[in-house]
């Protein structure tokens, strides 16, 4: 098991430069002008002024000279210096916001999965009823909502026209720590960044355990007399459960996307909404930044999931021993 | 089947195949496809079927909601939104359209090269897969839009955008399916028989892929919908008076506050209307190219 | 004495897209307390249905008419908790195949004290009597507790489900087909054991297509066809000398004896014909096998066989 972690962490900064040369190479390929986005396209700054921008971001350097200084200082932590924060480093700048993502996308997924469980659960111990019908239109329908638009939609009546709840930041502005994350405020973003995740985890929870019913060793429980209940959450939710905690580690990455939406539109200034000021303003070494960190969280995620799957399948366990 | 159905399959056109296709439907694909076939015809006849300019400003009817003479109501300048949200319902789903094809094209490429060539070649690319299917498809999104919107414009743009994203699991699909058919008995007979690449690929190959090609195209619509939809209400996609179903949400978005909630409710219904009817075909077309086994036993 | 388990003109039928699938037609046997009861049938001749009747493991798409009487009490239509509990206390199964009749990815240990105190047992009993039981198979309740089932060999896996089946001295015993898969020497085995299981006791009903196991047990057999019983008599007369032409042409095809195979195929569940289903393959076939259905009429020993050659006595 511990080989298997060191073996994956140790392809971790393969990854990482891997996405580091594409991304460097999609800069290059790319007529983009990361000088002229930093004076502006308007400003009258001089071509003397702006080749010594060049030089002092080494710009003018041939290729390879470039991209080794970039790997090396990228290495180091060192990610460039951000438009969108007024020229600071990119690295600590995504640290201060990153705190209001990890409470947001953590506390999304911890949605998605109690609620695709438990209403994964109840949608198969009811399946053929009413309530699993409910259950499965409104994932369907869930599913191809687009998150944005029921982000809007929730703003709408829960914010403006209900009032129940507060319609954006991570907490009152005109309190004294408005830099604290207050629970009223990350409810109607954290649901709606999970609703998604949450229909297809029930789905699939509801598919999985309906296919593992039908297998010899549930038919076989039952008929030692083993009550249905019993059936349903010690015979086949164990091993619905297995491609359940898989499905954990690639969701993470969906959910890193979802957040860019769901920040914009509830203003939560996490790294979603970082990523999008930078995008506005063109301002790539945030966005190679705000990707790469990105990269790390889901990788990172995979592994942990495949660590959860081996612990939980004795037979893969044994494979890999 | 009887003498005149037999008949008819012999004259059948494209469109009389198209029907008894058709009869043998369940009702949700019937309802499926008509939906999206209606909204494929709005969007296509926008011009024609939406009697108002989409672009006609009316200062005197600004913000209205739903009444007869503007079923989704106005917007914050007066115009209407249901002339505006079937331009979008067309300009969505033509860039998703294209969006998809460049996907499936780039997976296509890659899946046929790591099948056919082997070896090296086949282990770089399909790494190059894994690094592409482990990043954030939204946010790489957005970082090419970034790099190449002014180069390509946002239309551009986006397909790459979506293009460039959403092309690993084709390509591990079609070279898996390269993979196996190549062991299938008939086609070693073919290979032992000395027949020619050319007509390998074109006998054997190319009528085994097409099928998960088609359906990966299908099945990459609703996502390409979706991002085109998505980048463009934050403002990275398409120009701003383009009356694409993004841009008017982002339009919806600021109206919220005045309390102009169809802008939001009506192009965000057309978008749940397009992924729920091509997911439907396309999950429907799934369960008929691969037939699990399905019980008939249990539901 | 009256009959333990009592099954009357049982027919079960499944609705499916191709029709309805008669698996069982009017089927009738009955069985004494400790007695024996092969169901011999090739498959997809309804025997496993029958074994699932009789647990109620049957789909929702399921149509069963007729009666199962066990020990008095009829069993079908009745409510679920009641029928588990019968199930619990009173019945027991030896799957088909006990390599996937246990949860993969649980240990075995929780897994069969779990279906020991399904049946009524405390945790205290169930391991007494699972030790017990265990050790007497030449297993270790230890050793095999902390296992999965796919690291131990087939025949520990075997021994361990018929343990699983003794714990609750069940009044019934269904085991089916217990020698799917296994060679001649494990059948050889396999037959002692379920010898020793009706010696405890416990009424046994085996359900098999494997004529070599059938052939080494004692007791009754009923022989399917098409959904039919088609012959019921003592197992020892069947081997000596079958009713039906069946039962005949199926010991021919025995390797050991002529090892020629019926001509022909069993028709369809979905189309079964309305006179006698064997007539078709029948060498003995007369006018009268293809105008009608044949009852079961009495043959020789005891025997009753489903063949209009035996309506004249």
């Amino acid at each position: 098991m511990l080989k298997l972690i060191a073996r994956r962490l140790a392809v971790l900064p393969l990854v990482l430069l891997a996405v580091a040369t594409v991304t460097f190479a999609l800069t290059e390929i790319s007529p983009f002008d990361p000088v002229e986005a930093y004076v502006g396209a308007e400003s009258n700054v001089s071509t003397e002024r702006k080749a010594e921008i060049a030089r002092a971001w080494g710009f003018d350097q041939p290729l390879h000279e470039r991209f080794g200084r970039w790997i090396g200082n990228i290495a180091r932590g060192d990610m460039g210096h951000s438009i969108v924060a007024g020229g600071q480093p990119v690295g600590p700048e995504i640290v201060s916001r990153a705190s209001a993502s990890i409470a947001l996308i953590g506390g999304a997924l911890l949605l998605v999965l109690v609620g695709g469980l438990v209403f994964g659960v109840l949608a198969a111990a009811f399946r053929g009823t009413v309530f699993d019908w409910l259950v499965r239109t409104s994932c369907y329908f869930n599913t191809a909502a687009p998150s944005f638009w029921v982000g809007l939609l929730a703003l709408y009546v829960f914010s403006i026209e209900l009032g129940w709840l507060p319609a954006g930041f991570t907490s009152d502005p005109r309190s004294v720590q408005s830099a604290s994350i207050d629970f009223d405020h990350l409810i109607l973003p954290m649901v709606v960044l999970a609703l998604t995740g949450y229909a297809w985890f029930t789905l699939y929870v509801r598919n999985t355990l309906l296919e593992v019913l039908r297998e010899d060793h549930v038919q076989f429980a039952r008929a030692q007399g083993i009550g249905e209940v019993a059936v349903l959450l010690r015979y086949a939710l164990p091993n619905a459960l297995i491609p359940f905690v898989t499905l954990t580690g690639t969701h993470l990455a969906e959910l890193v996307g979802g957040a860019v939406l769901i920040e914009s539109i509830f203003g939560w200034p996490g790294l979603g909404q970082l990523a999008l000021q930078a995008a506005l303003s063109e301002d790539i070494p945030m966005i190679l930044g705000i990707t790469l960190c990105a990269s790390v969280f889901v990788v990172l995620g995979n592994l942990l999931a495949d660590v959860l799957y081996r612990v939980m399948d004795p037979r893969v366990r044994e494979a890999a021993a | 089947m009887s003498a005149a159905g037999a008949a008819l399959r012999l004259r059948g056109g494209l469109t009389q195949r198209l029907v008894e296709t058709a009869r043998r439907w369940p009702t949700y694909m019937r309802v499926a496809a008509g939906v999206l076939a209606l909204l494929v015809v709005a969007g296509l006849l926008a011009n024609v079927v939406a009697p108002l300019d989409d672009t006609a400003v009316d200062l005197d009817h600004v913000l209205e909601g739903p009444t007869a003479a503007h079923p989704m109501g106005t917007d914050e300048v007066g115009r209407d939104l249901l002339t505006r949200v079937l331009h979008g319902v067309r300009i969505s789903l033509v860039i998703a359209v294209l969006a998809s094809l460049a996907a499936v094209a780039v997976g296509a490429l890659v899946g046929v090269l790591a099948g056919t060539l082997g070896g090296r070649a086949d282990a770089v690319l399909m790494r190059m897969t894994d690094v592409f299917a482990s990043q954030n498809h939204f946010l790489f999104g957005v970082l090419l839009l970034v790099l190449f919107r002014p180069v390509l414009g946002g239309t551009g743009a986006i397909m790459l955008a979506i293009g460039f994203t959403h092309w690993p699991s084709l390509a591990r699909i079609v070279r898996g399916e390269l993979l196996s058919v190549r062991e299938r008995p008939f086609v070693l007979a073919a290979i032992g028989g000395g027949a020619s690449r050319h007509r390998l690929a074109r006998r054997h190959y190319l009528p085994h892929l097409l099928p998960a090609v088609g359906l990966a195209f299908v099945l990459t619509v609703p996502h390409a919908v979706f991002h085109e939809s998505a980048y463009s209400f934050l403002g990275l996609g398409l120009e701003p008076h383009q009356a694409s179903l993004g841009n008017i949400l982002a339009d919806g978005q600021r109206s919220l506050l005045a309390g102009g909630w169809w802008i939001a409710l009506f192009p965000g219904l057309a978008l749940l209307a397009i992924a729920m009817t091509i997911g439907t075909i396309a999950e429907y077309w799934r369960e008929h190219l691969h037939p699990r086994w399905r019980s008939e036993l249990e539901l | 004495m009256s009959a333990l388990l009592e099954v009357d003109a049982l027919s079960v039928g499944f609705r499916t897209r191709r029709g309805i699938v008669r698996a069982l037609s009017e089927a009738s046997v009955a069985i004494e307390p400790g007695e024996l009861l092969l169901v011999v049938g090739e498959s997809g001749s309804g025997k496993t249905v029958l074994a699932h009747t009789l647990l109620s493991l049957l789909p929702r798409n399921v149509d069963v008419a007729g009666s199962v009487r066990l020990g008095g009490t009829e069993l079908l239509g009745l409510a679920p908790a009641a029928l588990r509990e019968l199930r619990a206390r009173r019945m027991a199964l030896i799957p088909q195949s006990p390599a996937s009749s246990l949860n993969p990815v649980r240990t075995l240990g929780g897994q069969l004290i779990e279906g020991a105190r399904a049946r009524g047992l405390s945790e205290e009993q169930a391991r007494r009597r699972l030790r017990a039981l265990l050790g007497e198979l030449g297993l270790d309740f230890d050793f095999i507790g902390g296992r999965y089932i796919h690291q131990l060999s087939g025949g520990m896996q075997q021994r361990i489900v018929n343990a699983m089946a003794l714990v609750g001295e069940p009044d019934v015993v269904i085991a089916d087909e217990p020698t799917s898969g296994l060679d001649s020497e494990l059948v050889e085995t396999t037959a002692a054991q379920l010898q020793e299981i009706s010696a405890r006791g416990a009424s046994l009903l085996v359900i098999t297509h494997d004529l070599r196991l059938a052939q080494r047990l004692a007791g009754w057999i009923a022989l399917l066809y098409a959904s039919r019983i088609v012959e019921l008599g003592p197992t020892a007369a069947f081997f000596e000398a079958p009713a039906h032409p069946y039962g005949r042409e199926l010991l021919r095809a025995l390797p050991e004896r002529e090892g020629k195979s019926i001509p022909g195929m069993a028709p369809e569940l979905t189309a079964l014909p309305g006179h006698c289903a064997f007539a078709d393959r029948c060498p003995d076939r007369f006018d009268r096998c293809t105008e009608a259905l044949p009852d079961l009429y009495p043959a020789p020993d005891g025997v009753l066989a489903r063949c209009f050659v035996h309506a004249a006595r």
